[in-house]
């Protein structure tokens, strides 16, 4: 009873940052069934931005880069943060400090500084800018994220498993891929989905390492935008929000029948 | 005792192993490229890229007034940032953290779900919803709060407003992960002993809430300093920030890849610099912590 403004303050509060992140989101749903060339005039529901969209060569080309680096760079990263995991449950190997540092320092390093020393980097190796250098860097930023997240959730991890099965007769690899594995799924599957999540949202790394003729959707979008052919982006947003929505709730599923088994 | 150590070596050249591909691919691409950056902050400039002269002239130009002042301006709206994002979060992680299990779960998803639009897409929706001829303006227009459409957008409110909006989940997630933790009956014991409600918040739940606190300013404050794509989206053209200007010397005719170097290098040299003082604020908190429990004893 004593809390009672506490919490009306709370929840206001709550409401408000709720309200705040899903204006520009329930916006842009809106206005991509808008049938005016301006923006800010409603003109009727139309289908129109979505046929245009899917006619549109540079746009569904930019999506399927932005899949193919996502995919990869997913896998990529996936790779090396288990292996990165599996390293840093022995906690004192030569250079673990470092190597620890090495994974952290990546994550705050704000993206400009990662985009021009990247886009440096290549130039000095005389490397052409496009799909393989922007895969490069969507891994180097993506690994810092799996290693950690598949780290921490080996920290849990209950090593009396492994024993008992040793005792049992198993060998090492069968422990491996019978118990720590599995065991590990949780943990990789949040990862992968981290790295992919980064990976398709990624503007200012990509704008940085891409040079020209390559485009990603994020990049492609803030070309537009620069442009003005902003019509389009509406209905873009729209199909992209709903292709992360039914891709998260899959992902859930996919989570919760992991759990279970 | 001899089998054991040869174990304990053998498991760390295994974990040693193990650890090569991540470790060699960030010292390539992560750590190298800022060697990079240093050698080439002393070439000389050329419109396109280099001339492969040792010169000091980028760092002759680093030190002028113009790049001091975006120097100070990303500053300040990092600081700026990080405070509403603290005002903004707090109260919000706090909720989620005393929320039953179930409401927990779904109030978290509420959080996260925005994160899954693309970030440029949600920047381009707050042009639309604040430009002149917006949703906005035209609402208080329509309501005759207004004459005239205020400018809502190419100035330094819209990049606040807007990073804000962006950064704000990086605030709420480690606050909410480390007010969960808290020992809630400590609360319940100080409101007990008979402290106001106000006195337990500062008294024990900020402090206590001290290492959330860090994590989330650090998240924001320092990704927030080399602040690019917001501004150069919603701001002025007038008064750069450092990323912008950064960027633009990489990327438009005439480049001055020395000059965006030896900036670079000066960003990256304040955040290591503000890496250390949250370092040691951390290592203080936990000091005095102690020397506290001691003395109670």
């Amino acid at each position: 009873m004593k809390n009672k403004n506490a919490n009306i303050f709370t929840v206001t509060t709550f409401t408000f940052v709720i309200i705040f992140l899903y204006i520009p989101i329930l916006l842009l749903i809106v206005y991509s069934f808008n049938d005016s060339k301006i923006i800010s005039s409603w003109r009727g529901f139309t289908f129109k931005y979505y046929y245009l969209l899917l006619k549109n060569r540079e746009i569904i080309n930019a999506f399927k880069n932005t899949m193919i680096i996502g995919v990869l760079s997913t896998i990529a990263s996936t790779v090396l943060g288990v292996l990165s995991a599996l390293a840093l449950e022995n906690k004192r190997f030569f250079g673990t400090k470092f190597f620890k540092g090495l994974v952290f320092v990546p994550l705050i390093m704000p993206d400009i500084l990662m985009g021009v020393s990247l886009a440096l980097l290549f130039s000095f190796l005389k490397i052409r800018m496009g799909m393989f250098t922007v895969l490069i860097a969507h891994i180097t930023f993506c690994v810092s994220y799996t290693i950690i997240v598949i780290q921490s959730r080996l920290e849990g991890f209950d090593y009396h498993l492994e024993e008992a099965a040793m005792d049992l007769g198993a060998n090492k690899t069968q422990i491996f891929f019978k118990i720590k594995l599995p065991l590990m799924m949780p943990g990789i599957i949040a990862a992968a989905l981290l790295a992919f999540t980064l990976s398709i949202d990624d503007f200012v790394i990509t704008f940085f390492t891409s040079g020209r003729g390559f485009n990603t959707l994020p990049v492609y979008v803030e070309g537009a935008i620069r442009r003005g052919t902003i019509t389009t982006i509406n209905a873009l947003s729209t199909l992209m929000i709903g292709l992360t929505l039914m891709f998260a709730t899959i992902t859930k599923r996919i989570r919760k029948y992991l759990i279970a088994v | 005792m001899n089998n054991e150590q040869k174990h304990e070596k053998k498991k760390n050249i295994y974990s040693w192993i193990l650890s090569l591909p991540a470790m060699s691919w960030l010292i390539f691409f992560f750590l190298i490229p800022y060697i990079i950056i240093f050698i080439y902050s002393f070439y000389q400039a050329d419109i396109y890229d280099i001339k492969a002269i040792l010169t000091l002239d980028a760092y002759k130009n680093v030190f002028s007034p113009e790049y001091f002042r975006s120097f100070f301006i990303s500053f300040r709206l990092a600081l700026i940032t990080t405070f509403l994002c603290f005002l903004l979060g707090y109260p919000a992680a706090y909720l989620i953290a005393r929320s039953s299990e179930k409401i927990k779960n779904t109030l978290l998803v509420l959080i996260i779900i925005p994160f899954w639009t693309n970030f440029i897409i949600r920047i381009f929706s707050w042009r639309i919803f604040l430009s002149p001829e917006g949703i906005l303006n035209n609402a208080l227009i329509y309501f005759n709060l207004i004459d005239t459409p205020l400018m809502l957008i190419r100035n330094d409110f819209a990049v606040i407003l807007v990073m804000v909006y962006v950064y704000l989940p990086y605030m709420i997630l480690p606050l909410y992960s480390n007010i969960e933790k808290m020992d809630f009956t400590l609360l319940d014991a100080a409101m007990d002993l008979g402290a106001s409600p106000k006195k337990t918040f500062f008294k024990i739940t900020l402090p206590l809430s001290k290492d959330g606190i860090l994590a989330g300013s650090i998240l924001v404050f320092i990704p927030a300093l080399g602040a690019y794509i917001i501004p150069q989206l919603v701001g002025s053209q007038d008064s750069l920030y450092i990323g912008q200007i950064i960027t633009y010397k990489i990327k438009n005719i005439p480049r001055n890849w020395p000059l965006a170097s030896a900036l670079s290098l000066m960003l990256l040299i304040l955040i290591s610099a503000l890496m250390v003082l949250f370092y040691t604020l951390h290592i203080k908190f936990k000091e005095r912590m102690i020397v506290k429990d001691e003395d109670e004893k």
